[in-house]
């Protein structure tokens, strides 16, 4: 699987780390239910068939975090964008403005 | 220096020993020569948030190259500047002894600097057959055709992170942390061997 990374351009996909699920929202620590909101958080995944938004981490390149949204049944890669966007980026392909 | 063995050009070397100078591999005139380069003095440079465009353009007045925040590599008259990531840019230079000092004059609070002088050593890598050689070695399509000459990779080469950019036609540099030099000098000999490999002392 290549990668297409905003700032090196395609890349093998063994150049990145994976962390996983990019749609995670850590809970507030103060909610009454929160150990049980954290379980969910920290432990419980969805493994769906079709579209997943995800965190990659080009470690051996730019060294940037990128949200990926991929079909986890082709590996087609249907967006990257940087998980960072401040005014440097601005200008980088897949970058929101 | 004594010709080796075309099929074990590192037969007998230390395997944590940078090989001596020589030639390695098929006899005649050498498809690659390799040789650690004379830009030792190397920085760091991290824009702060927001200023990425504005320190890629003064590196780029001050330095040589476009300016721009790009993986890239812009020459100037004994200097380079290197796109690394966004924002971040390692400048090299055969002269300023003060880089660090130099730079900070030229981008004042815009980005954080940091002296690696010690940190790389810069091979200096030239002849026809050189893609073909990092080929073997890089995930990065390195064909001249798509990647011109000032074009830079941080990528990894025979599993060792490295820095690499077309500096001309046929020459080639790759920055490499200073303490896999003896591991990345051994994957150049044996990548090289086919096409004839001579490796220059150090200056």
């Amino acid at each position: 699987m290549r990668i297409p990374c905003p700032y090196c351009g395609a890349r093998d996909a063994h150049e990145f780390a994976y962390l996983g699920d990019a749609t995670l929202t850590r809970p507030d620590p103060a909610a009454a239910d929160a150990a049980d909101r954290f379980h969910d958080y920290v432990y419980l995944r969805d493994n769906p068939a079709g579209r997943h938004q995800e965190w990659w981490y080009h470690a051996n390149g730019c060294r940037q975090w990128l949200r990926l949204t991929r079909d986890t049944r082709t590996h087609a890669i249907e967006a990257a964008e940087p998980a960072r966007r401040d005014a440097t980026q601005a200008d980088m392909p897949g970058a929101a403005s | 220096m004594a010709d080796r063995s075309p099929h074990d050009p590192l037969a007998g070397i230390a395997f944590d020993r940078v090989p001596p100078a020589g030639a390695y591999g098929v006899t005649g005139e050498p498809g690659i020569v390799v040789s650690t380069a004379e830009e030792p003095f190397i920085a760091l440079v991290a824009a702060r948030n927001g200023f990425g465009a504005s320190v890629a353009e003064r590196l780029g007045r001050a330095f040589g190259g476009p300016g721009l925040d790009r993986p890239h590599a812009g020459f100037g008259s004994g200097s380079t500047v290197v796109g690394i990531g966004p924002g971040r840019f390692l400048v090299l230079s055969r002269a300023e002894a003060d880089l660090p000092g130099t730079l900070r004059a030229v981008l004042g609070t815009e980005a954080a600097i940091t002296g690696q002088s010690d940190a790389f050593v810069l091979f200096d890598l030239s002849g026809a057959r050189v893609p073909d050689l990092l080929a073997k070695g890089a995930p990065v399509d390195l064909d001249p055709r798509v990647f011109p000459v000032g074009d830079a990779a941080t990528t990894l080469v025979a599993h060792i992170g490295a820095t690499l950019w077309r500096s001309g036609e046929t020459g080639w540099r790759v920055l490499v942390a200073r303490s896999f030099e003896a591991s990345f000098t051994r994957f150049l000999l044996g990548a090289g061997a086919e096409y004839g490999l001579r490796l220059e002392g150090r200056g």
